[in-house]
């Protein structure tokens, strides 16, 4: 192995997100109900503060998505 | 004859560099390394500027202050020092010289041997200032006390040596008679031997009278000497090789003996450090790390090193813990040796969890480096064999001829770091699997 290989890295998403910032649309997937959301926030006594908001969502296809904003840059990622 | 190399100030040097700011600049001002976290509260080494305030190393913080108001502190950096030592060492080391390393930012080593190669003494010095490629400054003496005493009076561009025994350039039907004679009359070889050792002992005490008994400092086990020594009005070492050895061993027992010893030119032989593998691995932990996280990335180390090809089935003897810590803390570094040579990775881990409560900060990085190896885990058959023992070996066997058909991460496992983490990608990793 090369170096370390952390499980459950972000990814990108593009998430359509409406003014309240509630995803409305993940991956082109329209979102039908919103199951929970929840902020996460730590590093903030380093230069590079962590600030994440998280969004489970079920899209109108059925599945289940776990999407956050991260505050600090505002891009939209997925994670499991 | 030994040849010295002094780099004055390596700890400070290195500590600037790693800080960030323009190291040149920075050494220009008042600057001193800051206590090491949990130790004593005295300064590390100073800058020239600092020195110039009355400030020296080894001395208490709050008197360094308030001698030098604007002194600056940089934090250590024991990981990076150690790294470019190594570097530094591993340089001489390629011209062929067996070197003893005493502390960072002083060597010695034996010219013998080197002179034909590189052309007398000049070449040797030469050729270590080309492997060094930083500025240094070297003493040749014949012995080793000399040599450092002699490094420590140097120039960069000027070194000094001590009793130059360069033998003059001969032809070749002069030099066939000379050993002729030499062989017809081994008694004669023996008594010059004996007679330029007695002649290189002569040079090095004329060298080292007129020098401060304060340079006796250098060794550890006579640190306290010069201070007693200069109480009772011995101020040079030539005035410490004058005395009665039965005077200064009635007063000063073995530590005398040993300081008039090196008064007149002796020392003991040097001890040439073996040559050395680097196996290392390290952790970025993107997230600073204590507790029960750093002890996960501990395992996912020792782990890796025992993956290592290069182990050869080995035990370890020894390693180096060393951290990198957050907000520029500068690093951290624990040698451990075991108990006994050691393959084990769960006893491994039992021996340097307990290193890292000594860590003053979270860690931004974690490493793990091989100081020495064992002899070969030895792999004893028992008598009855044990179900469990079979199938782990059957495991082992199967894990091999995996990753020899399919690569190095054919088989692996996920090891859970920080599993009440509110982060997702904090939790696990993938780490190799032992059987």
């Amino acid at each position: 192995m090369t170096g370390p290989r952390r499980l459950s890295i972000p990814r990108r998403v593009a998430v359509k997100a409406a003014d309240a910032g509630v995803p409305e649309l993940v991956d082109g997937r329209e979102v039908d109900t919103v199951r929970e959301s929840w902020l996460v926030e730590d590093r903030w006594w380093t230069d590079r503060p962590l600030r994440r908001r998280y969004w489970e969502v079920v899209t109108t296809c059925g599945r289940d998505e776990v999407v956050f904003h991260d505050l600090e840059s505002g891009r939209w990622w997925r994670q499991r | 004859m030994i040849v010295c190399i002094l780099l004055p100030r390596f700890q400070l040097t290195v500590a600037a560099t790693g800080a960030g700011a323009a190291r040149d600049a920075l050494l220009q001002r008042p600057v001193a390394l800051a206590p090491e976290p949990g130790g004593s509260q005295v300064v590390g080494e100073v800058s020239l500027a600092a020195e110039a305030f009355g400030v020296h190393p080894g001395m208490r913080l709050g008197e360094a202050l308030a001698r030098c108001p604007r002194l600056t502190l940089l934090p250590g950096d024991p990981a990076g020092v150690s790294d470019s030592w190594e570097r530094l060492l591993v340089r001489l080391e390629s011209i062929g010289a067996a070197v003893e390393p005493e502390r960072p930012g002083l060597v010695c080593f034996d010219v013998r041997g080197l002179l034909r190669l590189h052309g007398g003494i000049e070449g040797v010095l030469a050729a270590a200032r080309r492997a060094l490629r930083t500025p240094a400054r070297f003493g040749v003496a014949p012995s080793r006390f000399a040599a450092v005493a002699a490094a420590s009076q140097a120039r960069t561009r000027r070194p000094v040596i001590v009793g130059d025994q360069t033998m003059p350039a001969r032809d070749g039907r002069a030099r066939i008679a000379d050993g002729r004679a030499r062989i017809a009359d081994g008694r004669a070889r023996i008594a010059e031997g004996r007679a330029r050792i007695a002649d290189g002992r002569a040079r090095a005490r004329a060298f080292l009278a007129p020098l401060p008994v304060a340079l006796l400092r250098a060794r550890p086990a006579l640190a306290d000497l010069p201070e007693a020594l200069e109480r009772l009005g011995i101020r040079t070492l030539g005035e410490l090789a004058s005395l009665p050895p039965t005077a200064i061993a009635d007063r000063f027992g073995a530590a005398g003996l040993h300081a008039f010893e090196l008064a007149n030119g002796g020392d003991g032989a040097l001890r040439p450090r073996g040559a050395s593998e680097v196996v290392r691995e390290s952790l970025e932990l993107p997230e600073a790390a204590s507790g029960v996280q750093l002890e996960r990335g501990l395992g996912l180390l020792i782990d890796r090193v025992l993956a290592r090809r290069e182990r050869r089935g080995r035990t370890l003897r020894s390693v180096v813990l060393s951290a990198v810590l957050v907000e520029h803390g500068g690093t951290w570094r624990e040698q451990v040796a075991f108990r006994e040579a050691l393959a084990d990775p769960v006893r491994m881990r039992l021996a340097l969890v307990s290193r890292l409560q000594l860590m003053p900060a979270p860690a931004e990085e974690l490493r793990l480096a091989v100081e020495r190896f064992g002899p070969p885990a030895s792999d004893q058959r028992a008598l009855l064999e044990d179900p469990a023992d079979a199938r782990s070996a059957r495991l082992r066997e199967a894990i091999r001829q995996t990753r020899a058909a399919a690569g190095s991460e054919a088989a692996l496992r996920v090891l859970t770091v920080d599993p009440e983490s509110r982060f997702p990608e904090r939790r696990a990793m993938l780490a190799p699997f032992e059987g």
